[in-house]
């Protein structure tokens, strides 16, 4: 059974990534290496488990686009989140035995140095019929 | 490192950066002052830091950061101002053949920054600073206008290329071929304002030129097409007399008095070769034409020794083509040197009833010089004086005056 990790960033935690002085302290370069190190070393076990299906990064909710249809046409906006507003960041794609086995991996993606933040852990359906109830 | 080694190895990454950054994360106007600023950085840094391993990916990571930044603050500011919601008739699919790479993201960017929409002003000075890699001052001190001046204008030929929403693709089919003519014609330009200033001290600018070679240089490795051949050959060929279109005390010397020992062999060798390659493949346009007419030139010992009659089929072609009042001015000049004077005399009159080029001081320089060739020294002088008035720039002036002065005699 296949299931998707989601983490969510704002647009002022990717600031404090990139070590940007803002209303938050930014994040030190080891700070940021610890926690390569750390996705990096989880991914690898993934991997070896056979268990890693896939695992992307986005980028800064700032180059986002959103598309919508007015009349027909496209319309465009760009960047369309507030500084604060939660959105997805990245997502690690697992096939496992069971959704508890699917929710102990995506608790390892929690940091726990950081105050409520979480992480979603959803099935992935494996087909159409199974939306038909 | 010195400074200039580093100059010359960022100009040619410019365009390959912010490709790079467009083609990823769009806006076109902020991911150039982003390009810009990287640059910028690079120029200060490198020299004392020494170079990077991967120069570009230096670039490319420096600029990301930094379009990153301009982006939040340029939104943080729409949201006050009301989200600008784009119209997207741009969302268009590249076409399936377009194989992104480098040198494809510097040909887009040349059709994007020559784009038709846009003034000449705005097309020149934005594909030397987006393309070329020039900063806005280097830019202005070409042009001799304040930097506030240039600044306004590449802003402003940024933000309509934002708003028309173009797309980051080269342009197919039967646009191409107009888009490219308008490429060209911006690099012709950008030459020309570099080998004769208008107006204004200064008679040689070569930094335009080299620009404008080097743009030209890429051009011509990005297509196939001969009239990219033609007007780098054109360049070349004109550039090399350079070094002998100038006095030590910096007045003009016609070509017919040029020393031609001084001419840049390697330039005519280059020029003549593109020509003679060119030429034979059929499709010849306008700059081919001019190319060759400049390679007959080059390669004569003297003025006398000049296949004049071949010039003046060459004309003849150009006119054909187009018929334009200065194309027909050296028409007329060509005719003289391979008929006679007076035939020459006879076509530069017929011109005086052409509006456009009637009072041009290029006319009345040219009857001035057949009327010295005549024997007629008194009218030659007076023609002189009457191009030395009508003239914008100072060199021009100050060489006309001294042939009218010479015949006072």
């Amino acid at each position: 059974m296949k299931y998707l990790i989601m983490l969510y960033g704002s647009q002022r935690d990717y600031d404090v990534m990139a070590g940007r002085p803002g209303d938050q302290p930014p994040m030190s370069p080891e700070q940021l290496a610890a926690m390569h190190v750390h996705m990096e070393a989880i991914h690898k076990e993934l991997a070896e488990t056979g268990e890693l299906v896939d695992a992307q990064g986005l980028s800064a909710p700032v180059h986002a686009r959103r598309v919508r249809l007015r009349a027909g046409a496209p319309v465009v906006t760009d960047g369309p989140y507030a500084e604060t507003q939660e959105v997805l960041a990245g997502y690690t794609m697992v096939e496992c035995a069971s959704f508890d086995r699917a929710t102990e991996i995506a608790a390892r993606f929690v940091n726990p140095d950081a105050e409520g933040e979480y992480v979603d852990v959803r099935p992935v359906v494996d087909g159409i019929e199974e939306l038909q109830g | 490192m010195p400074t200039g080694s580093v100059e010359d190895l960022l100009r040619p990454l410019a365009p390959q950066v912010l490709g790079a950054l467009v083609r990823r994360y769009g806006h076109f106007d902020t991911a150039e002052d982003a390009t810009q600023e990287a640059l910028l950085t690079a120029a200060t840094r490198w020299p004392a830091d020494g170079l990077p391993e991967d120069p570009k990916a230096w670039l490319i990571t420096v600029a990301s950061r930094r379009l990153t930044d301009l982006l939040r603050a340029e939104q943080a500011r729409r949201r006050r101002e009301d989200g600008v919601a784009r119209e997207a008739g741009r969302w268009v699919a590249p076409p399936a053949d377009s194989v992104p790479d480098d040198a494809d993201d510097s040909l887009v960017l040349l059709f994007l920054c020559c784009h038709p929409s846009l003034p000449p002003a705005g097309q020149i000075a934005l594909t030397l600073r987006a393309v070329g890699g020039l900063s806005t001052a280097e830019v202005a001190r070409a042009f001799l206008v304040p930097e506030a001046t240039m600044t306004r204008r590449i802003t402003r030929a940024k933000q309509r290329i934002r708003d028309s929403g173009l797309p980051f693709a080269p342009p197919a089919g039967a646009e191409r071929a107009a888009r490219l003519d308008a490429v060209l014609h911006v690099l012709y330009l950008i030459f020309n304002e570099g080998y004769a200033s208008t107006a204004g001290e200064r008679l040689h600018r070569p930094d335009l030129c080299a620009e404008a070679i080097r743009l030209a240089r890429l051009l011509h490795r990005l297509t196939d097409d001969p009239e990219v051949a033609g007007l780098l050959a054109l360049m070349l060929l004109t550039d090399a007399r350079t070094p002998a279109r100038a006095g030590p005390d910096g007045t003009l010397v016609p070509m017919a008095e040029q020393d031609r020992r001084c001419w840049r062999a390697g330039r005519i060798a280059e020029g003549t070769a593109l020509v003679a390659a060119t030429l034979p493949r059929g499709a010849v346009g306008p700059y081919q034409l001019q190319a060759a007419i400049a390679a007959l030139h080059d390669e004569a010992p003297s003025v006398e020794a000049t296949d004049w009659p071949q010039i003046v089929a060459l004309y003849e072609m150009l006119l054909a083509l187009h018929d334009n009042p200065v194309v027909r001015l050296n028409h007329a000049v060509a005719v003289a040197m391979a008929d006679g004077p007076q035939a020459g005399l006879a076509l530069l009159d017929a011109l005086g009833a052409d509006r456009r080029v009637a009072d041009d001081h290029r006319r009345h320089a040219a009857r001035a010089h057949l009327l010295e060739l005549a024997g007629e020294p008194d009218a030659a002088r007076v023609a002189y004086l009457a191009a030395a008035r009508r003239s914008m720039n100072l060199a021009q002036q100050r060489y006309l005056h001294a042939r009218a002065a010479r015949l006072a005699g």
